[in-house]
């Protein structure tokens, strides 16, 4: 009797068996297949690590590029500051040339006045001296001369502000390259993970502006005097004792 | 009134055009400095100098903290500052008066500004 008891349990088990193999057979094109997607996956994965490898070597090229265009703008607008400042120089050179000949002339003048009374009844010396008064035609044009040269000294120092603008846009490019070393390390963290080796703490690559940076992500190069208004308004309100919450609430 | 002026930036051009602004409203004394830590250097050295005109984002020391540095220091107290700056959001602006910045001055700027600026610091 304990014989066939082992005997129907030995097929019980035999039978479990078979429904794990025919389980295992049902299994078998779902694991093929899941094997298939990793084979096609490993190598996406691969060109995905190899691009990103391959754009993090390109940054910091870029970086230098950015660098040099900064570089470049400064030298250019020095050359530019070199210019305009020779151009004031000379502006500045004849303003005193002008200057001189006009006070030449104004001693000319009171010359021809003092001959003009020594020889009071001689109609024919006044005719003369009157004929030369009309064709001094420098003196006459030394007031036109002088406003020209005043537009002249003004335009110049117009460029000399509008260059403020180089300050600006080496500020924003400065910004933009510290934004992509930040992504260039940010890459360089994922490349080390999809490598398998131990994780660099990519969590801690910001990619917020340092507080104490030597430019400004906000720089603008604007005329609108919005900005400067805010300024003025806030001064005027400290110098007029205003208090901190009366500053907020002008502003809020 | 004798006005010495310190022009801290560190960028060259711009201190350029703030020199050449001071030379057209008829100042002709200044000294130069590429930071806060060559300002203060400057300041030490040269006791005429009575006017600062400052930028506040530099290397090594800042604008914001060149003032700060002035303000604290018993014989430099006393001077006049201008910052001239692009930053021009409300809270940086509270921050520099906060400083005790004399006045403020958001580039780009305007000839018209500086002179209102110096002149309303120095009448004060």
């Amino acid at each position: 009797m304990k014989q066939v008891s082992s005997m129907s349990e030995l097929f019980e088990r035999l039978n479990d068996l078979k429904v794990v193999f025919r389980y295992g057979q049902k299994m078998i094109p779902i694991i093929q297949s899941l094997l298939d997607f990793m084979k096609e996956t490993v190598p996406l994965l691969e060109d995905i690590n190899t691009s990103i490898a391959d754009t993090t070597s390109k940054i910091p090229r870029a970086k230098d590029q950015i660098t040099n265009v900064s570089s470049q703008t400064e030298l250019a607008t020095t050359e530019i500051l070199d210019v305009v400042d020779s151009i004031s120089l000379d502006v500045e050179k004849v303003d005193k040339i002008l200057h001189d000949i006009k006070s030449k002339e104004d001693e000319k003048k009171n010359d021809w006045e003092a001959i003009r009374k020594l020889v009071p009844a001689s109609k024919e010396a006044d005719k003369i001296i009157k004929h030369y008064e009309s064709i001094e035609v420098f003196s006459s044009t030394i007031p036109a001369i002088e406003e020209i040269f005043g537009k002249i000294r003004n335009d110049v120092y117009k460029i000399t502000l509008s260059l403020q603008v180089q300050d600006i846009t080496s500020q924003q490019l400065a910004a933009v390259n510290h934004l992509i070393e930040s992504v260039r390390m940010k890459l360089s963290s994922l490349i080390v993970h999809l490598d398998q080796t131990e994780l660099d703490s990519i969590d801690n690559v910001s990619l917020d502006m340092p507080e104490n940076a030597a430019f400004n992500p906000d720089a603008v190069y604007t005329k609108s005097s919005e900005r400067q208004d805010t300024a003025d308004e806030l001064i005027n309100s400290i110098n007029n004792k205003a208090t901190q919450d009366e500053i907020d609430k002008l502003f809020s | 009134m004798d006005l010495k002026f310190l022009v801290v930036d560190d960028s060259v051009t711009m201190r350029r055009i703030v020199i050449n602004s001071l030379k057209n409203l008829s100042y002709d004394n200044f000294v130069e400095a590429g930071d806060g830590r060559e300002a203060m250097d400057k300041l030490i050295a040269d006791s005429s100098i009575n006017f600062v005109i400052t930028d506040w984002n530099m290397p090594n020391v800042s604008g914001l903290e060149l003032v700060k540095s002035i303000r604290n220091d018993e014989k430099l107290s006393k001077l006049w500052i201008l910052m001239v700056t692009t930053r021009g959001v409300k809270e940086d602006i509270i921050e520099a008066l906060n400083a005790r910045v004399n006045n403020y001055i958001v580039k780009p700027f305007t000839p018209q500004i500086l002179k209102e600026k110096i002149d309303q610091i120095i009448n004060v």
